[in-house]
């Protein structure tokens, strides 16, 4: 049957989680072999089928609800990207979680995961996509769950929060499949007003929860602690922002009709460059490699929401753009986070120090991508932002300055980050801290370069002489022990990263590649034949974005002149006068809507157990006792005098003449 | 036709007690028995055939000319309605219910022979009040149905039956002096007893006719156990052998009382306003006292009398609510609860036999033992509650969508609580008897056998299959 192979990226990886579900054992590796495998073959698949345009239509239950696939140039790009992806975080995880806890279930979840993220992106049916979309919540919430043991309550917000967004988004297909009369995504066109811009908006809240946009945010820092590190490169950073900026694309430009002029685009707008700043801002004060990282991964959706909801073609082209090129360069960054916590058994910035020089490898990659999401030229990074700063400079100068703005402080933070992990005096992180390594059973076995810690170590040693490559890499690591300090990561954990950083240079330089190849076929004739690769179209423009950029070094030198340090480069921003108050309030995690909301949940949970109090008095006492009072009378009125019983009947026989006669 | 279910009776009467005395007991309980059952497959094979008519003739009077001078008083004619095959099909069915439990609960020949020819002589009264035509043949049938049912309360001899026995006696003397003052009252008035003068006394008839009216429907109220005419049940259905209890609740007391006013309700067609209203609200009384006189009750008959108390008042509410579908309720509901009523107190009976006794206090753990007794009774009692899917579950729900068509909704909202409290004491029952920790001191109990298995499990199918089945059967009633 025509267009039957586009089953393959879907139930490939279903079937082959399911194995891994099946067969796996606590501590096996086998599947991990055949997660890597299978992402391989995905990725194959994927790259072979990228010219297939297909589609494939089965009945389902009803008509109205239809098993509808369709490849557009959209989705077998983002059906790559996804691909490629999952085949790096798979093969970074098959060494980086080796030993840990639960390592077999995340590799069920990052196969299950990349069946669902597939069925997203081929789905032609809205009810379909939302089958799929859902299945994501579940598999979020289980890799959050495979971190370590206080990952629970983390697991528990991410579920809420984007729940609470796929609820929204549930009852905006519901109605906008009403509006249309179909739910066939590729005859949906709706204009953006009455019920149909409600629909819109909450499939707005679906899209941009599912990115991670503000204010539905909130869990990824707490997940980036919490969730083992292969996940955030994946989920977070990488694969959540493609499928919610891919919904964001396909509701904007397909869906519904809107316009420049339509104030859902000013929306989106507005909670774009929100988002840039205010994440930044939190990003700028973050004290933990990760969780640092985890803001930007927030702050960098606000581009591609602005850069789509200005419905320029210029602003999508680079939205568009941006999205690809921040799922490279993050889950890069992610991937030197993951490097530098297996190598040095911390990311506080506050102990780590002068890495540069015993990571030298990393710490050059990181450079690449760093400045790749700084904006630096001429990497992919600057392009795609300067496409968006062109776009919001249209449509009006506030939100080119919030951009702008966001950009400066992104790139003091990685100015920072670089200089507090990288640079400075060597501060060896924990492996070498005179205190024992936390106890956290979760991250036993957690790094093959072990120190000193023996129980570490022999947890390790099966593990290591079951895997040459393993043992061979952590070798030196092992038998130098105590002063050895920190060493270069293995190549497992350096050719992914390796790969994301060739792409940031790659996408850069040739960014004609992507651009021509990937994204303006999306958008087809919307373009009106312009093509957007190429230097950028406006040299003021990108001046200013250079400009800001020495001015994020000059403040950086500053700071390090100011407090002596590298981790305290921004201090001079977060203590500013004004800022300060703000700082402390958001850092406390009082501004939060999730913590928010558990106030008011609690609140309202107590409310209703008042209320639940009363009901069940009145079923404990005063049901109870009337019934007992009104059963005890009658009870008692069966006295057993005949005497009585014939009194109660006349009485009853008088009192029916009465009501009947009158 | 309809002269057979009356005469048959009598000649298989005289028939048992004409044969060789040691013949005569095995003798009439057979004959008592086919009787039943050719009386059920007879009923139900007419009520099929003539479905479709019966419900808009039954909702009227029966005509008829009245004759003049003595036989327009005293003419005994009989007439097959909808409403005479659903009582002589109920009959039929807790009759063949409830013999084989009598059967082995009476271990004596005598008794089993006074058993059987009572029996007969209470179906030929059933069955006559079921397709008399007038006022006074109905009374004489009631007084038939009623003097058999004395003595077949008070032949166990114990106290309690004694007890029993003569309250029903006493208090029926009233209703009979009840129902002999509201003929005489109608004969003055109207001139003649046909069920017509019910409705021109009604009407037309002045204070005069309305108390008459009235009167007669007190005497019936009184028969049939209402609230709060109601004093004689418990003590009777406590006393009586429990089979006895069985035919009572399931069809004597009903034929007597209930279908009387059935009569009368049927007479006044769409007239009689203040009586009608008098009637829903005695039926949603007796609704709702015997639901939480049930709630205190420490025995299971006389928890199951309390019951019966309650039941009847959804027939009478549904009927005298006027409309078809109140009809149709009250009919089902009729037939329902005497299926359930009598299988549940067979099911007494089988405890009893397995415990030696009917308190609620002194049983428990018996679901182990007698899962089958077990299992049955819930099905009852659950259908009595009105539980989906079972047959209560219908006729309730007719009766009080009619009642909040017919503009009653207060009424209507009480007899769906009240049918919460009969849900509530019936768990009751069951997890004190059936499911609550046994006491390890006393003997494990059995299945009582056959003979109460069998009849539990065919009025049980009966009640499911009525249930399942009820959106056709009453399809086929409302074209």
């Amino acid at each position: 049957m025509n267009g039957v192979e586009l089953f393959l990226p879907i139930f490939v990886p279903l079937g082959a989680s399911f194995f891994c579900f099946i067969f796996s054992r606590e501590g096996s590796r086998g599947s991990g072999i055949v997660a890597l495998a299978v992402s391989a073959v995905n990725l194959a698949v994927t790259v072979i089928g990228f010219p297939l345009r297909e589609s494939i239509d089965l009945r389902w239950f009803e008509p109205g609800f239809a098993f509808a696939l369709t490849a557009t140039s959209f989705s077998a790009f983002l059906l790559v990207a996804v691909a490629g992806f999952g085949f790096l975080v798979i093969l970074y995880s098959t060494l980086f979680l080796k030993g840990r806890r639960a390592a077999h279930r995340f590799f069920f979840y990052a196969l299950f995961t990349l069946g669902l993220a597939n069925g997203v992106l081929l789905a032609d049916d809205l009810v379909l996509l939302l089958i799929f979309w859902e299945g994501l919540l579940l598999t979020t919430f289980g890799m959050i769950v495979t971190g370590r043991a206080a990952a629970f309550p983390t697991a528990i917000k991410s579920f809420v929060i984007v729940a609470l967004t796929d609820l929204c988004l549930m009852a905006g297909i519901i109605l906008a499949g009403t509006e249309a009369h179909t739910f066939r995504i590729s005859a949906i066109h709706l204009p953006a007003t009455g019920p149909a811009a409600v629909a819109f908006v909450l499939l707005l809240v679906g899209a941009l929860g599912k990115a991670g946009s503000m204010p539905f945010h909130s869990w990824i820092p707490d997940a980036a602690v919490d969730a083992p590190l292969p996940f955030m490169a994946f989920l977070p950073a990488s694969l959540e922002k493609l499928l919610g900026i891919y919904l964001l694309a396909r509701i904007t430009l397909d869906l519904f009709a809107v316009g420049v002029g339509s104030w859902l685009s000013t929306l989106m707008m507005i909670v774009g460059a929100a988002t840039i700043l205010l994440a930044v801002m939190m990003a700028l004060a973050q004290k933990s490699y990760k969780r640092l990282l985890a803001y930007h991964a927030i702050s960098q959706v606000g581009y591609m929401v602005l850069g789509i909801g200005t419905a320029l073609p210029v602003g999508i082209v680079g939205g568009l753009f941006h999205m690809i090129n921040h799922a490279i360069y993050k889950s890069g960054l992610f991937l030197t986070a993951g490097s530098v916590e297996r190598q040095a058994g911390t990311t506080e910035l506050g102990e780590l120090g002068g890495l540069s020089r015993k990571m030298p490898i990393t710490f050059a990659l990181f450079v690449v991508v760093a400045a790749s999401i700084s904006g630096v030229p001429p990497l992919n990074g600057f392009f795609s932002k300067e496409l968006v700063y062109e776009a919001a400079l249209d449509r009006g100068w506030p939100f080119y300055a919030a951009a702008l703005l966001g950009s400066l402080l992104t790139a003091a933070s990685f100015l920072k980050l670089g200089h507090a992990v990288y640079l400075g005096p060597e501060r060896p992180g924990r492996r070498l801290a005179s205190d024992p390594p936390e106890a956290d059973p979760a991250f036993v076995g957690g790094g093959g370069g072990a120190g000193g810690d023996a129980r570490i170590r022999d947890a390790d040693a099966p593990d290591r002489a079951a895997d040459p490559a393993g043992a061979a890499a952590c070798a030196p690591g092992a038998s130098s022990g105590e002063a050895a300090g920190v060493r270069e990561a293995p190549w497992q954990i350096l050719v992914p990263i390796a790969v994301l950083a060739a792409a940031c240079l790659l996408f850069g330089l040739a960014n004609a590649l992507p651009l021509r190849g990937l994204i303006e076929p999306i958008l087809g004739h919307r373009l009106g034949g312009q093509s957007f690769a190429g230097l950028p179209r406006s040299l003021p423009l990108a001046l200013a974005t250079i400009g800001v950029l020495c001015v994020a070094v000059a403040s950086h030198l500053y700071g390090v002149r100011r407090s002596g340090s590298g981790l305290g480069a921004a201090d001079h921003l977060i203590h500013a006068p004004l800022l300060g108050r703000l700082y402390a309030v958001a850092l406390s995690g009082r501004l939060d809507p999730y913590a928010i909301g558990r106030v008011a949940v609690r609140f309202l949970a107590r409310l209703l157990r008042g209320v639940d109090r009363g009901v069940d008095w009145v079923y404990e006492r005063l049901i109870v006792g009337a019934k007992s009072i009104v059963s005890g009378l009658i009870s008692r009125a069966q006295s057993g005098s005949y005497q009585l019983y014939l009194v109660w009947m006349v009485v009853a026989a008088i009192l029916l003449v009465l009501v009947v006669v009158r | 036709m309809a002269y057979a279910f009356v005469i048959l009776p009598f000649f298989a009467l005289i028939l048992a007690n004409l044969l060789p005395r040691r013949a005569r007991a095995p003798v009439a309980f057979g004959l008592t028995f086919a009787l039943f059952l050719a009386q059920a497959a007879a009923a139900l094979v007419l009520l099929v055939s003539r479905a479709g008519g019966l419900a808009e003739a039954g909702a009227v009077a029966p005509s008829g000319s009245p004759g003049a001078g003595l036989e327009a008083l005293l003419g005994f004619h009989l007439r097959l309605d909808l409403w005479s095959l659903v009582a002589i099909l109920s009959a039929g069915v807790v009759g063949v219910g409830v013999l084989p439990v009598a059967w082995s609960t009476m271990r004596d020949e005598g008794r089993r022979l006074t058993f059987a020819s009572l029996l007969l002589i209470n179906l030929m009264g059933i069955d006559g009040v079921a397709l008399v035509t007038d006022l006074f043949s109905l009374y004489v049938f009631i007084e038939i149905v009623s003097i058999s049912t004395y003595v077949l309360i008070a032949m166990g001899g114990e106290a309690q039956a004694i007890e029993g026995g003569f309250k029903y006696l006493v208090l029926s003397g009233v209703a009979t002096v009840l129902l002999l003052a509201g003929i005489a009252l109608l004969t003055l008035t109207e001139g003649d007893l046909s069920f017509a003068s019910l409705a021109r006394a009604a009407g037309t008839g002045g204070g005069l006719g309305r108390l008459g009216v009235i009167l007669f429907a007190a005497g019936l109220l009184t028969k049939g156990g209402f609230v709060p005419f109601h004093w004689w049940v418990p003590d009777a259905y406590t006393g009586a052998p429990t089979a006895v209890s069985a035919l009572m609740a399931g069809i004597a007391t009903k034929a007597s009382g209930t279908f009387g006013i059935v009569r009368v309700v049927l007479a006044l067609s769409q007239g009689g306003g203040a009586i009608r209203e008098a009637l829903i609200g005695v039926g949603i009384l007796s609704i709702v006292v015997g639901a939480f006189a049930g709630l205190a009750q420490r025995d299971a008959k006389r928890m199951l009398a309390y019951s019966s108390v309650s039941q009847v008042g959804y027939i009478v509410a549904g009927l005298a609510a006027g409309n078809l579908l109140g009809l149709l309720g009250a009919a089902l509901h009729f037939f329902s609860h005497a299926v359930c009523t009598s299988q549940l107190f067979g099911n007494v009976a089988s405890l009893e036999r397995a415990t030696g006794s009917s308190g609620l206090d002194r049983s428990g753990g018996l679901g182990k033992g007698m899962p089958i007794t077990a299992g049955t009774s819930v099905l009852a009692s659950l259908s009595i509650a009105g539980l989906p899917p079972l047959s209560g579950f219908w006729s309730k729900l007719l009766v009080v969508i009619a009642l909040w068509q017919t503009g009653h909704q207060g009424y209507a909202v009480t007899a769906v609580v009240a049918s919460l409290l009969t849900l509530a004491y019936f768990i009751g029952w069951h997890r004190r008897t059936f499911w609550a920790n046994a006491d390890p001191a006393v003997r494990p109990a059995v299945e009582g056998g056959a003979a109460f298995l069998l009849p539990a499990i065919a009025l049980s199918v009966v009640n499911v299959g009525i249930g399942l089945g009820s959106p056709f059967i009453i399809g086929l009633f409302v074209r």
